[in-house]
């Protein structure tokens, strides 16, 4: 399928002058960023914390802005009309996630400065964080496309929230419970796992486990909500 | 050449057949009417024809093409379509929403005062759509939909819920255009419309057509061979056309005792009522 530069960054262009003027929805910008201050002044060690921070910034903006643009889309018809002209799907999906790509991106590295903190490895943390970027970009597609309404888009990362914000804390209670066990293969353990890596004693192994992890959580869900566009957007 | 060909196409869902063996063709620079009541199958027909939907059987061929290749981008720069399902960005002003279309279409800057020219709403180009009236509204979608100066316009009950003043605007934009060559296929249930802009229509009712000629041609067929006379007096006469009548005629008006007379044409209306049985709703 052919993806035109032009026809994506039109959409992105769009999509950012709508955003600008939805207020409802560009106020989520700043709940990251005060998340990173309450944290600070509990310090960068209180345990879980990054994880916290980030893992929530994923769901309530990333998550939930993609799932709204792309209901609020549905709602008012304007993704059938986008459907009728010259645009592919992937033109349309890539042009609507990269204002959520960036916006994300920009958010959380200020969050991540002003929280204060300092990845052992760069190059493992950004990755990460590209992957849980473009993930759950991928999950709030599927949501947006699930839902007929804006409203019904807020309601519908609710069990995302619950799923991915829970599961390093419901991974918790493995040693209790071993069911739990699979909640450690949840991206967002993962990449807790991954941001708690601290000092020099750590091996290639301890990176590269949760990013591959993560990439097949990313490129599972990627094509879930591709598969999902093109189904869900068709009359049979 | 036939823009459009239409053959036997069947189109189910459920148990219920929304198109039973619908078949016809339009040719290049037609403005075509399909008429029917609303479930009558009319927006089945344009999302088989635009690839939204794919037919249970038969063959529908677009640009001598299956329709299914007007999923393809190349494909979608040679048609344009409006219908009820299609939607504005409220936030962004007229002008904006046309900008993203010009984008989407690859097509030169000019083209976006051009189509506000067309549809008469360049003074009102910075005007954001959540503020538009309805029938503005309409203009803007049509100009969406014709920003790429399109080959076949697909428009699906483009007047409905507009007053006729901004209806005679879309009619007199449509003519235009297809003056310039625009084949036009448009559903609508307003018979006088379809009387008033198609060269050929159809009239499809439970899935099927009933009868299809130019409104001309169709008024022609189910013309009743009457004359109606008012005379002077108040009297009301119904004749058939024959000599008898013409010596009647003519002595009435020798005695200048006429006030009205005409044959009896039936409207479209009038055709779709004998032919289903059925009012339009």
């Amino acid at each position: 399928m052919s993806i035109s530069y032009k026809r994506v960054r039109a959409i992105f262009v769009k999509d950012y002058k709508e955003f600008s003027r939805n207020y409802a929805l560009s106020i989520m910008l700043i709940f990251p960023i005060i998340l990173a201050l309450l944290f600070r002044r509990a310090g960068t060690t209180l345990p879980g914390a990054s994880g916290f921070l980030f893992n929530s910034s994923f769901v309530l903006l990333t998550c939930f802005a993609q799932a709204c643009l792309i209901a609020e889309e549905k709602e008012r018809s304007t993704l059938r009309s986008l459907m009728m002209t010259p645009a592919t799907t992937m033109d349309v999906l890539l042009g609507k996630s990269s204002l959520v790509f960036v916006m994300s991106a920009v958010v959380i590295a200020i969050s991540s400065l002003l929280f204060g903190y300092e990845p052992v490895n760069v190059g493992a943390f950004v990755t990460g964080i590209v992957l849980s970027i473009i993930l759950y970009t991928a999950a709030g597609t599927i949501c947006g496309l699930f839902s007929k309404t804006l409203l019904e888009a807020s309601l519908s990362i609710l069990p995302v929230a619950f799923i991915f914000m829970g599961a390093p804390w419901g991974a918790v209670l493995a040693k209790d419970y071993p069911v739990f066990q699979v909640l450690d293969y949840m991206p967002s353990s993962q990449l807790v796992h991954l941001l708690s890596i601290s000092g020099t004693g750590y091996t290639t192994a301890d990176l590269t486990q949760p990013l591959l992890i993560i990439l097949a959580w990313t490129v599972g869900l990627t094509i879930v909500s591709v598969v999902l566009y093109q189904k869900r957007l068709k009359d049979e | 050449m036939d823009v459009i060909q239409v053959e036997r196409v069947r189109k189910t869902f459920g148990d219920r057949d929304a198109l039973a063996e619908v078949s016809f063709n339009i040719p290049k620079g037609e403005i075509f009417g399909f008429l029917g009541p609303s479930g009558a199958g009319k927006t089945t027909l344009i999302k088989i024809l635009t690839a939204q939907l794919n037919p249970t059987s038969g063959q529908a061929k677009v640009f001598n093409q299956p329709a299914e290749t007007m999923r393809q981008s190349a494909q979608k720069m040679r048609f344009g379509i409006l219908t009820d399902n299609s939607g504005l960005y409220e936030r962004l002003s007229v002008e904006e929403n046309l900008e993203l279309y010009r984008k989407l279409y690859d097509l030169p800057p000019s083209a976006v005062d051009q189509v506000l020219q067309f549809v008469n709403l360049s003074a009102d180009r910075k005007k954001k759509a959540n503020l538009l009236s309805k029938g503005m509204r309409q203009r803007v979608l049509l100009a969406c939909a014709i920003i790429h100066e399109p080959e076949l316009l697909f428009l699906d009950e483009p007047t409905s819920a507009l007053d006729p003043v901004n209806a005679a605007h879309i009619y007199k934009g449509l003519r235009y255009l297809n003056e310039r060559g625009t084949t036009i296929f448009i559903t609508t249930h307003n018979m006088a419309e379809a009387e008033l802009i198609c060269n050929r229509v159809a009239i499809l009712y439970q899935g099927r057509i009933q009868t299809i000629g130019s409104p001309k041609e169709l008024k022609r067929q189910h013309r009743e061979n009457v004359i109606q006379v008012d005379l002077i007096n108040g009297e009301a006469h119904e004749l058939p056309v024959d000599g008898v009548t013409a010596d009647r005629i003519a002595d009435w008006m020798k005695q200048g005792l006429i006030d009205r007379l005409e044959t009896k044409e039936p409207s479209l209306g009038d055709i779709f009522i004998k032919m289903t049985g059925s009012e339009l709703l």
